[in-house]
């Protein structure tokens, strides 16, 4: 099948840049063009290109550990989701679609998903204004602007489990937060913000804002240089100003930019673990319990599998519609396009 | 881009980039001073005696490392297949893979808890390589998938008919040529890896197996409830993720925002 399976490599030994093959094989295909595609064993004249080689063993290995690992995981989830299992015993009585049902009454479970949309609304909003701030800033030559971006982009690398007793450290009633805030003579303001309902979940937003606003930052200033300078320059010349600009002009060419982010971050709400699960166990009372953390809460320490599981598929299919969602949005914007 | 010409105006400026940057190193600030309050120094060293705490680091490492090397060759792989070789239903491959882009970890906990109870492999590195390897793969595909369709196809016909086959094609074209999107994939699953926390939580039980993510908890056990040596912790936890992205702060930026776009 191959045309090139008949002339083994002449050459096996030589250590070839591929520049080398690609101009020889040229210069042999202009030398010698009855050979270059004519090989096939068929012994027909080929086609003018040579069929490529068969690509499946190539992706298999992908193949077997991704959707190995995963589909697997996702049938067995699946499948436990029927159950009424804690995990231990051998053999647990199957409730068909019980813990579904016991889902849609389960207000824990509606307050996760409420916290989760909140949390994702707030903290893109935040994020995409303080990124673009940024962006534009760090573009009009400002003084010292490798460490203004260092100190942004940091707290991406940094791992949200290494921070977190920080961040306890830090809103706690006689933290740094308090003191700064009594120190500035905002003492009013100081509260005990990870332990009360109302301000738990607007910490876990603003841990989040301050991992991820260096990736917004980053996108933007990144997108912002590919513009078209003629076009800035144009708006310039007819008078706009430089917030006019920023308005009209820059906002509107980074769509792109922020759809993606959108996308990112509603895959990443119906994610979250780490900061709620670490920084404020999911509470008081339940005041930062997202999905991920239910999930968890059901699953090891509560043993009640079947219920996690059930939660788990629901968090699938969110996801899973979420993605599909904006698949098909994006197709129909370009196609309007 | 944007011209700000008074001296006034660039002052303005300044100040305003100043204040909204400092709430970004108030943490760092905050983890630096608290891990210096009381002992000072000494807690650093009352954390670094506590023994097998480099088990922790060695543990990370080989768990990174494992994925990253697990991630780079079979998505290079798949992405040759993908993009430059002949397969029957390739697209349909792909969405297999691609549908797995979106899925949170935490759905996968159950059923990977069981079977690596069951293989024997829970409380061992792979319980954790494989599934965070596993994880990452998807996008990594997509990306180089897309990198390397952006390769003229001459090239490898060409490198076919002087005689080189899918394997040469490999080793001599695609290694070399993928190397800049090579860069952002390690990085981001790098990240990825030493970051995640989830993973090692459920699947090492056993303190010698741990990784750097579970020593806060570590210590809360370890200190009772002496914060600056947790925080003296941290700051050491961290050091090797802010020495790596100061010394290849491009590469960092770039993996961390390509992998970011999902």
């Amino acid at each position: 099948m191959r045309p090139s399976s008949e002339r083994q490599p002449e050459r096996s030994d030589r250590p070839e840049p591929s520049e080398a093959v690609v101009t020889r094989t040229i210069e042999r295909r202009q030398l010698h063009p009855e050979r270059a595609g004519a090989a096939g064993d068929d012994g027909r004249i080929a086609r003018r290109r040579p069929r490529r080689p068969p690509g499946l063993p190539w992706i298999l290995p992908a193949l077997a550990l991704s959707v190995g690992v995963i589909y697997y995981g996702i049938g067995y989830t699946g499948y436990i989701s029927t159950l009424n299992w804690d995990g231990i015993s051998p053999d647990p009585p199957h409730v068909g679609a019980g813990n579904y049902t016991r889902i849609l009454h389960d207000p824990v479970f509606w307050d996760a998903v409420r916290h989760t949309a909140e949390f994702f609304v707030v903290t893109f909003v935040v994020q995409t204004v303080l990124g673009l701030v940024f962006a534009v800033l760090l573009h009009t030559r400002l003084k010292l602007a490798v460490i203004y971006k260092v100190i942004i982009f940091m707290p991406v690398v940094l791992a949200p489990a290494i921070m977190a007793p920080v961040f306890r450290h830090m809103f706690a009633p006689d933290g740094e937060l308090n003191s700064v805030l009594r120190h500035v003579g905002l003492g009013a303001l100081a509260q005990p913000w990870i332990g009360q309902t109302s301000t738990a979940l607007p910490v876990i937003m603003a841990i989040t804002v301050w991992e991820w606003t260096g990736v917004t930052f980053v996108l933007y200033y990144a997108a912002m240089t590919q513009l078209e300078q003629s076009v800035l320059e144009a708006a310039k010349m007819d008078g706009a100003g430089n917030i006019r600009t920023l308005v009209s002009i820059i906002w509107p060419e980074m769509r792109g930019t922020t759809v993606a982010l959108a996308i990112l971050g509603a895959i990443g709400a119906l994610k979250t673990f780490d900061v709620p699960y670490l920084v404020t166990i999911g509470g008081p009372n339940y005041a930062t319990e997202f999905l991920g953390t239910y999930i968890y809460r059901m699953t090891i320490p509560l043993d009640h599998v079947g219920y996690g599981a059930a939660l788990s598929i629901i968090l699938l299919v969110a996801a899973l519609i979420i993605s599909i969602a904006v698949q098909l949005g994006g197709r129909e914007r370009k196609a309007r396009d | 881009m944007f011209e700000v010409r008074t001296w006034r105006g660039r002052t303005a400026l300044q100040v305003l980039a100043t204040v909204l940057v400092l709430p970004f190193l108030f943490p760092l600030v905050v983890m630096v001073k608290g891990s210096l309050a009381g002992q000072g120094l000494r807690n650093f060293t009352a954390v670094l005696a506590v023994p097998g705490f480099a088990r922790f680091f060695v543990n990370s490492v080989v768990i990174a490392a494992g994925v990253i090397v697990l991630v780079y060759v079979v998505t290079t792989m798949a992405a040759f297949g993908f993009a430059k070789l002949h397969i029957r239903f390739r697209e349909i491959y792909f969405w297999l893979l691609l549908a797995c882009l979106t899925l949170p970890e935490v759905v996968l906990l159950t059923p990977l808890f069981v079977t690596a109870v069951r293989l024997g492999l829970y409380d061992t590195y792979w319980a954790v390589i494989l599934p965070l390897a596993a994880l990452q793969v998807p996008f990594a595909v997509l990306l180089t998938r897309n990198f390397l369709s952006g390769l003229p196809d001459e090239l490898f016909e060409a490198a076919r008919v002087d005689g080189a086959n899918s394997m040469r094609g490999f080793r001599y074209l695609v290694i070399p040529l993928t190397r800049p999107i090579a860069a952002a994939v390690i990085i981001f699953t790098l990240i990825a890896a030493w970051n995640d926390y989830l993973m090692p939580l459920v699947f090492l039980q056993t303190p010698d197996m741990q990784t750097i993510t579970l020593v806060p908890q570590f210590f809360v056990g370890e200190f009772s409830n002496d914060q600056t040596k947790i925080l003296a912790s941290a700051v050491i936890t961290a050091i090797p993720e802010v020495v790596a992205y100061l010394s290849l702060q491009r590469l960092f930026e770039r993996g961390l925002s390509a992998g970011a776009i999902k």
